[in-house]
């Protein structure tokens, strides 16, 4: 059925499809490369329309990918009939569709951009930030949230614990302070139980009757169904995705919310915690080594802490790579102040993504604590519509009553 | 590949969907031949009622193959979607071996007999590939969407009691969703994509038109017309292509032969099924009726 395609047709599909990886995100690998090969070899390639309805079927996997998809075909096969012209230069900054170019280009730019806006890892001065201070260390651009790097971050963490390394970029938790810390995290966890899966699993007493696992044991007492098994449905238990804003403005409070994720890490292990400033930063592994009652040491966060603030840029980064840590289970609690340097339009769409993923999105913000408060700062009013609470974040008494604020806003 | 319909040519297939009474666009048809070129699962997505099912069994009638449609819920478990033993059959059996005497083998119990095929499983037994609809996939929960990515990837089914079967066939898959849930990367991957949006005026009267070929082409005209108006209206539920022809059908049955005020009210629950919808279109709809009758 698939016809040979001409060598140029195939060297121009597969850099295409390249070409839509690197510029735009889309999740095409070899696999896809190969199977939009083989769709070209299925329909008629010399008729353009044809080309690129075969070759969309392949290689989106989103409503929202189709007018990035049909601009790029459009100017990469630009030749009428079907063949484009033999080469194109890779990068055509002419040709880029505005709004494409900034969701492609936001990572490797703000790599750049962090490196020249991050403050200097100049050693930090006592008191200055008596709260959290960083770790000067040497500036990994190349590590942010990336996971796997978080290897070579521990050791760093390991050196910096042992008593002879220098200033150590610490938040305390005081004595006190965590047990109410972990009574405001109980509460939390309590006030978003989400019920019983509509799953049926196997369990030692239950509402409905394993008739599999009965029959297994029926075979052994000679077909009599002496031992019955049941199946029931377990408690979905909830997942928990802190996103703190690190920036400058937000110090104070980003350091006790941290210290409040690592109670709710304490007390239970579906906690995720994202830092941002201009960069974002998973910060997940270095809660988990933690102790309890020892102070929490983080390593040098670079661009993800004190620096400006990006919220729209972090959080899209956040839905785009980080997304399967998002489902219909997770609470998103996002701590900023909302005051930003960014486009609202970009975290709009970082909002409306993670809305559509997740089960809940709750913004906290230090100002909403204060009297008299409206939400008018651009970035709250642009997330407004995707937020199902936007709570004040004011101290510790604002986190004790999170839970129940959250369980009331249910409703 | 022994189809009545020749899948190398587009317009052959366009024509036997229209010989079906389906109007499908120049990409979902592309996106259709390439279903079985490719052997790889098609996902639809579009609003309610834009006939994303229909293009599914309109594909099976024109390739003149079974149909076998699995509905997706929320809890949908293994048994439902691929297989189940015959619990019952397998107690009698015990205990008739019990009474007389023989002793029970392992084998036996677990054979093929006692196994009861749901759609999955079916539809990868059949000697002639049949079309295997999951429909509303998005209904489904995540567990069951990491279960289908074995089936899909590898085209087999494993019962722990009696091994992996293998497909005979690989059946044409089309899995629709509505989006009431965003579904996983992976399974995305694995699918061709095609998005269905609500047709143009001119498509949807060929639509009326083929469905239902009794009626008057300017009543039907003023219909497709009407709810093209009635989709720009930010309504709870916009109407889909299956409300426009109910809203026909209905026309039709009450021999009524234009779009008048007093039919609009006589029919105004084919079309629009929220009161606060209603309401909010009434005074579209009253330009409609004016239209109608002046014209």
């Amino acid at each position: 059925m698939t016809v040979e395609l001409p060598a140029e047709l195939s060297a121009q599909i597969t850099t295409f499809v390249a070409r839509l990886r690197v510029r735009h995100g889309f999740l095409v690998g070899p696999g896809e490369a190969a199977d939009a090969l083989r769709a070209a070899g299925v329909v008629d390639v010399l008729s353009k329309r044809q080309l690129r309805d075969a070759l969309r079927a392949v290689l989106i996997a989103q409503p929202e990918q189709t007018r990035i998809f049909d601009h790029e075909f459009n100017t990469f096969f630009r030749a009428e009939g079907g063949l484009a012209p033999p080469e194109l230069p890779p990068l055509l900054p002419e040709t880029e569709a505005p709004g494409a170019e900034q969701e492609t280009e936001t990572t490797p730019r703000k790599q750049q951009d962090g490196e020249g806006q991050a403050p200097a890892p100049a050693p930090p001065t006592p008191g200055e930030e008596p709260e959290l201070t960083t770790v000067k260390a040497q500036p990994d651009s190349e590590s942010n949230d990336d996971p796997d790097d978080s290897d070579g971050d521990l050791q760093t963490i390991q050196t910096r614990l042992s008593p002879n390394a220098g200033t150590g970029g610490e938040v305390r938790s005081e004595d006190g302070d965590l047990r109410e810390l972990l009574r405001a995290a109980t509460a939390l966890i309590r006030a978003v139980q989400l019920g019983r899966s509509r799953r049926l699993r196997p369990m030692t007493r239950g509402p409905k009757l394993d008739a599999r696992r009965t029959l297994r044991a029926a075979a052994r007492t000679a077909g009599d169904p002496a031992l019955l098994r049941w199946l029931g449905r377990p408690r979905r238990s909830p997942r928990f995705l802190l996103v703190l804003d690190g920036s400058r403005s937000m110090g104070r409070d980003a350091a006790l919310l941290l210290r409040f994720a690592h109670a709710l890490s304490l007390r239970t292990r579906r906690v995720e915690v994202y830092a941002f400033s201009t960069g974002l930063r998973r910060l997940t592994p270095y809660l988990r080594q933690a102790r309890p009652g020892q102070p929490l040491t983080l390593p040098d966060l670079g661009e993800a802490w004190g620096g400006g603030t990006r919220i729209g840029e972090n959080l899209l980064q956040l839905a785009r790579h980080e997304r399967e840590r998002v489902n219909r289970d997770t609470l998103i609690l996002i701590l900023s102040d909302g005051l930003d340097t960014g486009e609202p339009d970009i975290l709009e769409r970082a909002m409306r993504e993670l809305k559509a993923r997740a089960g809940r999105v709750v913004w906290l913000s230090p100002l909403a604590a204060l009297p008299g408060y409206q939400p008018v700062q651009r970035a709250i009013q642009a997330a407004l519509p995707y937020l199902d609470a936007l709570l004040p974040a004011g101290g510790m008494e604002d986190l004790q009553r999170l839970g129940r604020r959250i369980a009331q806003r249910r409703e | 590949m022994t189809s009545p319909v020749d899948l190398t040519d587009p317009a052959a297939l366009q024509a036997a969907f229209r010989a079906q009474g389906y109007v499908a666009g120049d990409a979902l048809a592309t996106a259709l031949r390439l279903v079985p070129a490719l052997q790889k699962p098609l996902l639809l997505e579009g609003p309610a009622g834009v006939g994303k099912t229909e293009a599914a069994k309109t594909l099976a009638a024109a390739l003149g193959t079974r149909l076998i449609r699995l509905q997706c819920y929320e809890g949908l478990d293994a048994q439902a979607a691929l297989y189940e033993w015959n619990y019952a059959r397998q107690l009698l059996y015990l205990r008739s071996a019990e009474i007389s005497g023989g002793r029970v083998d392992d084998g036996e119990l677990y054979g093929e007999r006692f196994l009861m095929a749901r759609p999955l499983l079916q539809a990868i037994q059949q000697d002639v590939a049949p079309v295997l609809l999951i429909d509303e996939i998005d209904r489904a929960d995540d567990a069951f969407e990491a279960f289908l990515l074995e089936l899909l990837a590898e085209w087999q089914i494993t019962v722990p009691e009696l091994g992996t079967i293998p497909a005979r066939t690989r059946p044409h898959t089309i899995l629709t969703s509505n989006r009431s849930r965003e579904l996983s990367d992976a399974l995305r991957r694995r699918c061709l994509y095609h998005w269905v949006e609500y047709p143009t005026a001119r498509q949807e009267l060929e639509i009326v038109q083929a469905r239902l070929p009794g009626i008057d082409a300017a009543l039907a005209r003023q219909i497709t017309d009407a709810v093209h108006a009635l989709r720009q209206l930010p309504l709870g539920k916009p109407p889909g292509v299956a409300e426009t022809l109910d809203w026909a059908a209905s026309l039709l049955y009450l021999h009524r032969g234009h779009l008048d005020a007093d039919s609009i009210e006589a029919t105004l629950g084919a079309v629009l099924k929220l009161r606060e919808d209603q309401l909010l279109a009434a005074p579209t709809l009253r330009g409609v009726a004016g239209r109608a009758e002046a014209g």
